[in-house]
């Protein structure tokens, strides 16, 4: 069934434009990189402001409302930038698990952004006890992983 | 410089790494991942500057709360690059995006430094404010471009074949 669909997937059309065109790839490529920097930035202000680092005199739900904006787009430019390189390299993807990996923690990453993480940033400071820094470290590493899972899709598979 | 490179290039040391095969994708890694730390922070340090976003933030804050977190990334940055150059120093010497890179970084730093000592000086005046100095707006516009260009020519050292013409007219890795 998956199989299929990542068969169907590399098969279309726009999957081999996309081989075909030499520069299609590395641009995407570089753009997704760009957008991880984005990305990165804005789950860390808030990350390591629930840790009780970096920028502890605001407050922490200003921070959080200011930052949800560019994590929400930064995390749209990674998936636009994302697609493309699924389809383009569908069977090496599907064949590759750190790629599951990867799609794994992303969508626990974000369900967990939606749920919990941004409820304790959003919340009254210091209602929380100790929570706001597991959270954060949690945050932390889940899209760290994701990072290194993705390398390593190229660099292993 | 082309000795140095193949100097390098026929050391011990340099030959381990390059024949080990999990130092390349170990050190590429954390590449990667430490230049999110310094590359996400400073680029909200940038838009800051510019007025897009944080603008609740005393300006002078971020340089002494966030600064040291960026700088510990630059670090990590420059030791894997290092070690990545280090590995294969061949395969970079005629590479290039990895001599635009390099250029890049370093007008990048002059842009640091010279908003560090000349601009930043009246940071008192304007810390609070949303009305940022032109000059500070654009030291970061010119900072935001120039690691995006750093990220993006990072990424194209890979593409050894996709060299621009002239560069291979001059036959610089031969
Ligand atoms: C749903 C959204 C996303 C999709 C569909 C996606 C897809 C991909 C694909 C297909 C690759 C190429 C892997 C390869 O074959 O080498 C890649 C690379 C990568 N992705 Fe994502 N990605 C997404 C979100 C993210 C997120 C959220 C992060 C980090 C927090 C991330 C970090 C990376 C990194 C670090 C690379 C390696 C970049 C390189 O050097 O080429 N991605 N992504
Ligand atoms: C002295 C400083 C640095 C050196 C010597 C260096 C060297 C390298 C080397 C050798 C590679 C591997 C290229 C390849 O084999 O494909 C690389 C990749 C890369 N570098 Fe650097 N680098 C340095 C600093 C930086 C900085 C400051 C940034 C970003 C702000 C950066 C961003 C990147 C990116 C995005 C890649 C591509 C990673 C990937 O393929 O996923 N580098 N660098």
């Amino acid at each position: 069934m998956l199989q299929s669909f990542f068969q169907w997937m590399q098969g279309l059309p726009f999957s081999a434009w996309m081989l075909e065109e030499t520069w299609a790839s590395p641009i995407i490529q570089c753009a997704h990189l760009v957008a991880l920097v984005a990305f990165a930035g804005a789950v860390l202000v808030v990350d390591m402001r629930l840790l009780g680092r970096g920028l502890i005199k605001t407050p922490l739900n200003q921070l959080a409302r200011e930052m949800d904006r560019w994590m929400i787009w930064s995390f749209v430019a990674l998936f636009v930038t994302g697609a493309p390189q699924v389809l383009s390299t569908a069977l090496k993807q599907y064949y590759s698990p750190f790629f599951w990996w990867k799609m794994q923690i992303v969508i626990i990453g974000l369900l967990f952004n939606f749920t919990i993480r941004r409820r304790v940033a959003f919340a009254e400071e210091g209602s929380l006890g100790h929570w706001p820094k597991v959270v954060g470290f949690l945050s932390i590493g889940m899209w760290t992983g994701v990072s290194v899972y993705a390398r390593l899709i190229g660099l292993l598979s | 410089m082309r000795s140095l490179f193949e100097w390098v290039d026929a050391l011990p040391s340099s030959i381990a790494l390059r024949e080990s095969l999990n130092a390349y994708p170990t050190m590429l890694t954390i590449h990667v991942v430490s230049m999110c730390l310094f590359a996400g922070l400073i680029a909200y340090w940038d838009m800051r500057l510019v007025g897009l976003t944080l603008r609740r933030v005393p300006v002078s804050n971020i340089p002494t709360r966030l600064f040291p977190w960026a700088l510990t990334g630059y670090g990590i940055n420059l030791i894997t690059g290092g070690l990545l150059l280090y590995s294969q120093p061949m395969r970079y010497y005629g590479n290039f995006y990895f001599w635009a890179k390099m250029v890049l970084m370093l007008i990048a730093g002059i842009n640091m430094f010279w908003f560090h000592y000349a601009t930043y000086k009246s940071v008192q005046a304007w810390d609070q404010g949303r009305e940022i100095p032109l000059n500070a707006r654009l030291a970061g516009v010119v900072s935001l471009v120039l690691w995006a260009a750093v990220v993006v020519t990072g990424r194209m050292m890979a593409y050894s074949g996709l060299m621009p013409q002239w560069w291979n007219n001059l036959n610089i890795g031969a």
